[in-house]
């Protein structure tokens, strides 16, 4: 374990090194929140509330939103460039897990984005917008418990498409679509409450609803105690789906590795 | 003369290296039409619900987005060497068109051009425009269709001057990855909607720093007169073809400051 | 005949940010940062004339390329002027580099997807070759370089040293007077390296072709150079033939001994001090001799002696005439 952390922290410490990327990046997330924020102001036009879902709600909604997927951004590319130079094998013969140490290097990273962009970017947000108050204590914390699901459930899908590289020549066009889609159906672009009904009906059985909107959802207390368990198990449920998949993937592409030598 | 000689073999190099990989740029073209789409599909859905911004309904949202569609669908491939600049310097590959007897930026324009995201961000654009172009009241004459391609022209030589500067600035810093984010693939996507919608600050940058607002939404006020053009000077609409040259040429002017640093630090 | 380079006493120093370890440094390098500087080059004069082969060497982060890059006009010195056939490098940069042809051995300048003679043809747009001269040229150089098989072909699919005689052909199809090579032979085979040997050499008589190259491997300084600069630590340290550095290092011998028993020793004596006649009949006397040969001083040996210190050079003014 230790040594996955260090492998966090050295992540973090790397990101750190660019002193103006480090700067820009929080004065980017500021705007993009001000943006979105004239945005659903704008669409609003004057209503109180659309759908019973108030602006202050929305704002609150895409600010976290903004900040979660911020955090959830990970190399995309780093198996496809392991597995073709073929440094892969070389990373078999270090004695820690591959698959840990990539998931903390992408934590580390994660947790730099949220603690030096997303974060200063949020308390200047505070001060001309005003946001919901997290509902109660104990939402907070389940929200921070989904919050942590939701991270896996992206990384896991990332990563089965990452696996995807010991069969394909480039794994690039189907990362793309696949952002095309967390980007809609996750609610990145727009809240899902506004999506048409059949879609969202469409959308709630597939994992993106679990990742951004369920910790959304629980922050804002639209889940009451019991629907707050259900979500968080819908989430255990995909992970433990998504996780079965990947390993599946990951164990059939390493032994085509050995086999075939790449 | 023989410029053009230049640029015409670096297209003609751009071209033979995507024909080799045939299957896999097709496949690359479809998913940059795809995620460019995303932003599309979501203002499609918003609008679903909420059926106006700002009085603009969903048609004249996508003709003012078709221009941005049409224009980068140029620059991409015109200026693609700029894009990665500092990459072109850190690997050295700067040095190479100083010991070579040509304007720098006549060897990177068309160098290494990328074609998909042209294809890409070009047929989105053209898809835009006809299911558009027709639905939002203009009248297609001979005056509006020459400004629409002087507009489209403008538009092209702005976002070049924007690239230009941006990677001017790869002399001054090792990383200017995120200022680009910010200014130039930010606003852009920003200048997707009408900037009246925007705070005060971000309708300045948008007209005056990155002048996006020249790019597309001025333009498409010559042709659609939305009411929200009222908040801004009406000259704007009329001069929006000739920012482009202006644009262009104090960039070519900041680059040609910029390298001359770069001969007193190499990289 | 008249120096076509002439440098004088330039400087080249650099700016580097220091970076400590640990998370607080970390954190102290975002906001403040301290800075060394380097000497790249520091004070170097020579000058070259119309016509001759220079080999110019020095170990790793001598400053070799630093100097290549200010005669290719790509950097300004701190200090000091350079003039090549009449022009300040990097203060005309356009006209002055049609003379010149620039290899950087490390970094390719060819088109990785496509067949070598596409980016030929860019090289014949952007140097303005004449279609005649064009042919000529490139018929002439895939003839002794041996790459008409292989100019049709992508050039990633090419050897590394089949790449490197394209990146010369690039380089000198305008029939530059001046050729810079930076380390042309890096990481290349026997053959491959003696191919692109020949090369310079034929280049250089037929066309009088100035050619100044940096290397690692001093087969190239003795089959190609008439004169060798040696670097370190940007200053220059020697500047002469390479007879002269081997007639003055020739009193090192290095003798080889196999004993009665099958054991080898090498022994190295300076014959100026202990006669060879003295170093003979020690050693027999001493010893149980089996075998025994005597080396004169490799240029190799010479100069990596010089590298680590073993060997200190003159005042590098008084080996200049």
């Amino acid at each position: 374990m230790r040594a996955y952390v260090e492998f966090a922290v050295k992540k973090f410490q790397d990101k750190m090194a660019y002193r103006l990327d480090f700067f820009m990046g929080i004065v980017n997330t500021a705007i993009t929140i001000v943006v979105y924020l004239c945005i659903y102001k704008a669409l609003y036009g004057g209503a109180t509330e659309v759908d019973g879902i108030s602006y202050r709600m929305v704002a609150t909604s895409f600010v976290i939103t903004l900040g979660l997927s911020n955090a959830f951004h990970f190399n995309e590319m780093f198996l496809e460039h392991k597995i073709h130079d073929g440094s892969i094998t070389n990373e078999f013969l270090k004695p820690v897990s591959f698959l840990f140490r990539m998931l903390a290097e992408n934590i580390g990273e994660g947790v730099f984005k949220l603690v030096f962009h997303f974060l200063p970017a949020l308390l200047f947000t505070l001060l001309h917008t005003k946001l919901c108050p997290p509902k109660s204590a104990p939402g907070l914390i389940a929200m921070f418990i989904s919050v942590a699901f939701g991270y896996l459930i992206l990384w896991l899908i990332s990563f089965i498409i990452q696996t995807w590289s010991f069969w394909l020549f480039s794994v690039w066009g189907i990362m793309t679509i696949k952002n095309v889609f967390v980007n809609i159906l996750a609610g990145t672009l727009l809240p899902l409450w506004f999506m048409p009904t059949a879609l969202r009906k469409i959308i709630s059985f597939t994992p993106f609803e679990s990742i951004y909107f369920t910790p959304v959802r629980i922050y804002l207390g639209e889940l009451n105690g019991s629907q707050i368990l259900s979500g968080i198990a819908v989430q255990v449920l995909w992970i433990v789906t998504l996780g079965i998949i990947a390993n599946l993937f990951w164990k059939r592409g390493i032994k085509k590795l050995v086999v075939q030598g790449g | 003369m023989g410029e053009i000689r230049v640029v015409l073999q670096s297209l003609k190099m751009s071209i033979h290296t995507r024909m080799q990989y045939r299957v896999d740029s097709l496949v690359a073209t479809l998913a940059v039409f795809i995620r460019e789409s995303a932003n599309i599909i979501a203002i499609y859905l918003a609008l679903l619900k909420f059926d106006r911004i700002n009085d603009w309904n969903v048609n004249e949202m996508l003709f003012l987005y078709s221009i941005l569609f049409l224009t980068y669908a140029f620059v991409v491939s015109l200026f693609a060497d700029l894009r990665q600049f500092s990459d072109t310097i850190r690997e050295g590959r700067f040095d190479r068109l100083l010991v070579r007897p040509r304007s720098l930026l006549l060897q990177l324009i068309l160098n290494n051009a990328d074609l998909i995201a042209s294809a890409g961000h070009g047929t989105l654009g053209l898809l835009l425009f006809v299911i558009s172009a027709g639905r939002v009241g203009i009248h297609w004459d001979f005056v509006t269709v020459l400004y629409y391609i002087g507009a489209i022209i403008g538009g092209i030589l702005i976002q070049g001057g924007m690239f230009i500067v941006f990677s001017s600035l790869c002399f001054y810093f090792v990383e200017t990855g995120s200022i680009r984010d910010i200014f130039y693939w930010n606003m852009r996507k920003f200048a997707g909607y009408p900037i009246s919608i925007y705070h005060k600050l971000i309708q300045g940058i948008l007209i005056y720093v990155v002048p996006f607002a020249f790019v597309n939404y001025f333009p498409a006020q010559y042709l659609l007169r939305k009411e929200d053009m009222a908040n801004y000077p009406a000259i704007y609409i009329y001069i929006a073809p000739f920012v482009g040259i202006i644009v262009y040429a104090a960039a070519y002017l900041f680059w040609r400051v910029s390298v001359r640093r770069y001969y007193s630090t190499g990289n | 005949m008249e120096n076509i380079i002439a440098v004088g006493d330039i400087k080249k120093y650099y700016r580097i940010a220091k970076r400590g370890k640990g998370m607080i440094a970390s954190l102290k390098y975002l906001f403040n940062r301290s800075y060394e500087i380097k000497k790249a080059v520091d004070a170097v004069s020579f000058s070259i004339k119309r016509g001759e082969i220079v080999g110019f060497i020095g170990p790793n982060g001598a400053g070799k390329s630093t100097t290549i890059k200010i005669l290719s006009g790509i950097l300004y010195p701190d200090a000091g002027d350079v003039k090549i056939k009449g022009y300040i490098p990097y203060k005309q940069r356009k006209q002055y580099v049609k003379h010149i042809g620039v290899v950087f051995g490390q970094k390719t300048q060819l088109n990785w997807d496509l067949p070598l003679i596409e980016s030929f043809e860019l090289m014949k747009f952007i140097y303005r070759i004449p279609q005649e001269k064009y042919e000529k040229n490139l018929s002439l150089f895939s003839k002794l370089l041996e790459m008409e098989d292989f100019i049709n072909q992508p050039v990633r699919q090419l050897s590394l040293g089949q790449r490197m005689r394209g990146d010369i052909v690039a380089a000198l199809l305008h029939s530059p007077e001046i050729v810079f090579l930076d380390e042309p032979t890096i990481g290349l085979d026997v053959v491959a390296k003696e191919k692109i040997r020949e090369f310079i050499r034929y280049i250089n008589e037929k066309e009088q072709t100035t050619i100044l190259f940096t290397t690692h491997d001093m087969q190239d300084i003795e089959k190609v150079c008439d004169r060798l600069i040696i670097i370190d630590k940007g200053k220059k340290i020697y500047d002469g033939s390479i007879d002269q550095i081997k007639n003055k290092y020739a009193n090192s011998k290095t003798i080889e001994i196999l004993l009665e028993n099958d054991e080898k020793e090498t022994q190295t004596f300076d014959i100026s001090v202990t006669p060879m006649n003295t170093v003979m009949e020690n050693l027999f006397a001493q010893k149980n001799i089996k075998d025994i040969s005597i080396c004169e001083p490799e240029i190799d040996g010479i100069i990596r002696d010089i590298y680590e210190g073993r060997l200190v050079l003159d005042d590098p003014a008084a080996e200049a005439d």
